[in-house]
């Protein structure tokens, strides 16, 4: 039913447009494949009310968690509302106008001594309206959105008995903070679509991609300014406008927040906080090294990328870490700074560490409490390092073994060799996940375990360009730096971060762009964020209506 | 490279086209036969990772069966249980997912799972459940009476995917549980400091802003197509359901309808708080229903495979509870172990039972009008079997149900038919639930 109502409203617009003429820029522009409705997460919702109120309450913390998909809280398609969000929603908004109100009215000095609506403080209240809507809205309002907004707030000064000016300020503070237009990134296009049905995206539009891309919050007063100049609109305005957002220590949280999410770091203090280790066995092992751990990667990851603009090369191979003195000790290493809880870069043996691969909080994350675990390490790397997607397991899993001590967790996994119902998939996991058996269930460097010696060595099977053996997890990194299915990989997770979706067939094109800039720029994950940026993916949309092609 | 494919057709599905239908879906009406009666209440008990089948199933006959160790702690209660042996939850065996994502999401939905991105174990994926749950479609016919139609808490309810969500209105429209005892207290009973004028002005403000936002959202609706505006439906639904509740009249304290102290704030993150929250999850409910704010009601404990370390119930409990459950069943001290979490459980039931006993009706107590139901998402953790699922009813629902017995059914069944028994005793008259390929009708015997 709404193939044949667009492809009736197609043909009525290319009718149109032949009679108008052909100045319209030919876009040339590709399929950007779907652009679904995304609704702010958490962080980006605590970031505007940042941005708005200078509020650093984080209201959104106490919103149901969001729906997760593919590994990501950003996912359009998961992201749905309930009654009791919409709840959350209506309570967040009226807190936040009640605890900005008295502020904003401060501002509006026609209105705050005013005994009506009428004459001086109507007509500032509705530039109010206009200006602080705007910033809500992350456009300009149309004059029939003012007039509606105006008519809110001056419902909001009669609430009371007689006249009240903050009464007003607050209704339609909570009112805009609950409007479809704050919490989804609305989205329509110029309105100007090519003959496929693929449009621009407005100025303002732009904005928002580019600045929730970039710093996970609503765009800043010169993203608005260049919307307003239209000079969003070129790739080299995007690129320019990329630069300069990766400059700023936003762009740094996103950074750490894509990798939380990427590899999973969140899940150390959250899962594996409440798994923990055998402390018989482990008697390191406290508590407090969770949150350490999930900051070394991230500070590694942030002080990589920015502060030496790595290629995803540095990333698995670097020998170096960082960490703070606790950590220091955790690992056997001297005391790397006066400042005990700042963390600093440490070299570490090439032979012995590889890049995040090897720090301690990812490896205890996938690990028992009381052993290695080369299977779910191996899973790691199918599915999050090469985007690999493991056979299931039969639905009725054979009992597992008990832990034995007298043997070496490798020898304690034959048992998946030999059964045929698990060799099909173990034979893809446990050979990846050996290599990493010189770490223990910490995390941490061990030399024999149970007191035998450790074979760490491994194989990649059914990767197209990692082929055959390794000896250990600096060569399995150095592999993985070097292989194309693995800079795809992370081209690819970037896109569905960046997009809030899954790559579809029709993004083929925009994702072989942002490969294709990646390879050329060395493989720098800068300039691959950069390069997320110039495909048609993000810089167009399918018109609704319009669009012709394929149905995704 | 592997790659995820979506048809729009998937999309839909994923999110649920037919959520849309909701309020027109009230099929069935409820009749109550007698007016007088005291309406009929219903509440669901989710615990994750199965049970422990030998120390679960009772000893003995129908009538002279003996508890078993899990059930103890159900002694008291003895004779308004229903254990219900032979019972499978055979639509879980098929579909997307992993075994924890079907045993959980069909949990209450008993149809398949939608495809989806939610990452399973070992590449198993799916989408949210593809249908209504039985609490939703008993709160779609009765829920119009209460200020709630429906109350969903959870306690560490710590997945936000299709492992950590039993309650939908539809296909792919989960309801998240609120975790946080003092949240759902703000919500169900509003702020215990506000005067009624303030709760008046808060009412009138309400009603003038959801107006606005509501036609916000519509508007924006009709300029979408497809999942986009089935989302901001959705969304919509949502804020309906609060507009209704401003027309009401809210809570009124009063009779057994009292005001709950919740003591000093807990942090509902914490694994050891879990006593804790979990009784003042339940006082709510219970308070919930004794105030009439609710009849229908759910209790999620944890999620889909938690792997909560339940050190609480004494230092020697070191392995996460899913990896206790997946331990073989010669391993006595974890088999030990498990059976002392699922037994501190039943504990749990058993206090809510006592809770809802405590709260006098008509010539009897609020329990007398209820059916509580115990659900699990596996039968048994080490082979994810779904078969011989741990179900127990408690309360006969205004003596709609024959208490006191344990029920084995010489044909194997299925929790589909659970539904159906449960739906025709809250006066829906339907023989179908869920996908009735897995059978249909009441399951034989229950009632009184």
């Amino acid at each position: 039913m709404t193939k044949s109502l667009s492809i009736t409203l197609l043909s009525l617009l290319v009718a149109s447009s032949a009679c108008d003429g052909d100045d319209k820029p030919t876009l040339s522009s590709g399929d950007p494949g779907p652009s679904p409705l995304r609704r702010l997460t958490r962080v980006e919702y605590n970031n505007a009310i940042f941005q708005l109120f200078g509020d650093t309450t984080r209201p959104a913390d106490a919103f149901v968690p969001e729906e997760t998909a593919l590994g990501y809280d950003n996912q359009a398609a998961a992201l749905v509302v309930s009654p009791l969000l919409a709840e959350q929603f209506l309570d967040a908004a009226e807190k936040i106008a009640g605890r900005h109100g008295p502020a904003v009215l401060e501002g509006l000095g026609e209105c705050k001594d005013a005994a009506s609506i009428t004459g001086e403080c109507g007509a500032a209240a509705k530039e109010w309206v206009r200006s602080f809507g705007r910033d809500v809205f992350r456009r300009p309002l149309s004059d029939e959105e003012v007039d509606e907004w105006f008519m809110v707030f001056s419902d909001g000064t009669a609430m009371d008995d007689g006249f009240s000016a903050l009464g007003g300020v607050t209704l339609a503070i909570s009112g805009m903070l609950q409007s479809p237009h704050f919490l989804y990134r609305v989205e329509f296009g110029r309105g100007s679509p090519d003959a496929d049905g693929i449009d621009e995206l407005s100025p303002y539009e732009m904005a928002s991609r580019l600045s929730f891309l970039f710093w996970n919050s609503p765009p800043d007063r010169i993203l608005m300014d260049a919307a307003d100049a239209d000079q969003l609109r070129t790739p080299e305005q995007l690129a320019a406008q990329a630069r300069r957002l990766l400059r700023a220590p936003r762009a740094r949280e996103v950074v750490r927040n894509f990798h939380r999410q990427w590899l999973g770091l969140q899940k150390i203090t959250t899962v594996l906080a409440g798994i923990g280790k055998d402390v018989d066995l482990y008697p390191d092992y406290q508590p407090s090294l969770l949150p350490l751990w999930q900051k070394e990667a991230e500070v590694f990851f942030e002080s990589a990328i920015f502060d030496a603009d790595a290629s995803l090369d540095t990333l698995f191979t670097a020998p170096f870490t960082m960490v703070n003195k606790q950590l220091a000790e955790f690992y056997g290493l001297p005391a790397p700074s006066a400042d005990a809880d700042e963390f600093v870069k440490v070299e570490l043996d090439p032979k012995r560490y590889s890049g995040f691969l090897t720090q301690a909080g990812l490896l205890a994350l996938y690990a028992k409490p009381n052993r290695s675990s080369p299977v779910h390490r191996g899973k790691f790397v199918r599915e999050r390092l090469l985007c690999q997607v493991p056979p299931p397991p039969p639905d009725v899993v054979p009992e597992p073994p008990e832990v034995d001590i007298t043997k070496t967790t490798r020898e304690q996994l034959e048992q998946h060799k030999v059964d045929p119902q698990c060799s099909g998939c173990h034979q893809l996991l446990d050979p990846v996940g050996l290599g990493f058996e010189h770490f223990d269930a910490l995390g941490r460097w061990r030399d024999r375990e149970n007191g035998l010696e450790i074979d760490a060595s491994g194989e990649v099977l059914g990767v197209a360009d990692i082929v055959g053996p390794f000896e250990g997890a600096s060569e399995l990194g150095a592999l993985l730096a070097d292989s194309q299915q693995v800079r795809d990989c992370v081209t690819t997770q970037w896109f569905r971060f960046a997009h809030g979706r899954a790559e579809t067939d029709a993004d083929d094109e925009s994702l072989a762009q942002v490969r294709e800039a990646f390879a050329s720029s060395g493989y720098r994950i800068q300039e691959l964020l950069t390069a997320l940026t110039q495909t048609a993916a993000f810089r167009y949309r399918r018109a609704p209506g319009v669009w012709k092609g394929e149905e995704q | 490279m592997n790659r995820i494919r979506h048809t729009r057709r998937d999309l839909l599905r994923y999110l649920g086209a037919s959520a849309l239908a909701l309020p027109l879906l009230s099929r069935g009406r409820p009749t109550f036969a007698n007016p007088e009666a005291p309406p009929k209440r219903i509440i669901f008990f989710y615990t994750p990772n199965g049970t422990v089948p030998v120390n679960f199933w009772p000893k003995g006959g129908e009538l002279d069966f003996e508890l078993s160790q899990i059930l103890t702690p159900l002694a008291e209660h003895r004779d308004d249980l229903l254990v219900l042996g032979n019972v499978d939850m055979e639509s879980a065996f098929n579909g997307p997912g992993d075994a924890h994502q079907k045993g959980t999401g069909q949990s209450l939905t008993a149809t398949e799972l939608l495809e989806g991105t939610f990452a399973g174990d070992a590449g198993e994926s799916a989408g949210w459940a593809g249908g209504v749950s039985i609490d939703q479609k008993i709160a779609q016919a009765i829920g119009q009476e209460t200020p709630f139609p429906s109350v969903e808490l959870g306690m560490l309810v710590g997945k936000s995917d299709v492992g950590g969500r039993i309650s939908y209105r539809g296909p792919g429209d989960p309801i998240p549980p609120e975790n946080d005892p003092a949240a759902a207290y703000a919500r169900l009973f509003g702020d215990p400091q506000a005067s009624l004028g303030d709760l008046e002005r808060q009412r009138r403000t309400r009603q003038r802003l959801l107006d606005q936002v509501s036609l916000d959202y519509r508007r924006l609706a009709d300029r979408m197509e497809d999942q986009d505006r089935e989302k901001l439906e959705i969304h919509v639904s949502s804020l309906a359901s609060i507009q209704d509740r401003l027309q009401g009249a809210g809570v009124q304290f009063g009779g057994e309808c009292k005001v709950l102290d919740l003591g000093a704030p807990l942090d509902p993150s914490r694994v050891e708080q879990l006593p804790a929250i979990g009784k003042l999850q339940m006082d709510l409910l219970a308070m919930a229903m004794a105030c009439d704010l609710t009849r229908v009601g759910t209790l999620m404990w944890t999620h889909s495979a938690a792997d909560y370390v339940y050190s609480f119930m004494g230092e020697e409990l070191r392995e996460g509870h899913h990896s206790l459950a997946h331990k073989g069943d010669e391993d006595t001290k974890m088999v030990e172990h498990n059976t002392r979490i699922n037994t501190w459980y039943a504990e749990q039931l058993a206090y809510l039972i006592s809770s809802l006993k405590a709260i006098p009706e008509g010539g009897g107590t609020l329990f007398d009008s209820c059916v509580l139901v115990w659900v699990n998402e596996q039968a048994k953790g080490n082979n994810h079997d779904r078969r011989q699922m741990p179900y127990v009813l408690a309360g006969s629902a205004g003596g709609y149900f024959n208490t006191g017995r344990y029920v084995v059914q010489p044909k194997t069944a299925t929790h589909n038919q659970l539904f159906v028994s449960l739906q025709n005793a809250m006066g829906i008259d339907d023989d179908q639930f869920g996908n009735p390929v897995y059978n249909s009708g009441e399951l034989p015997g229950l009632r009184a």
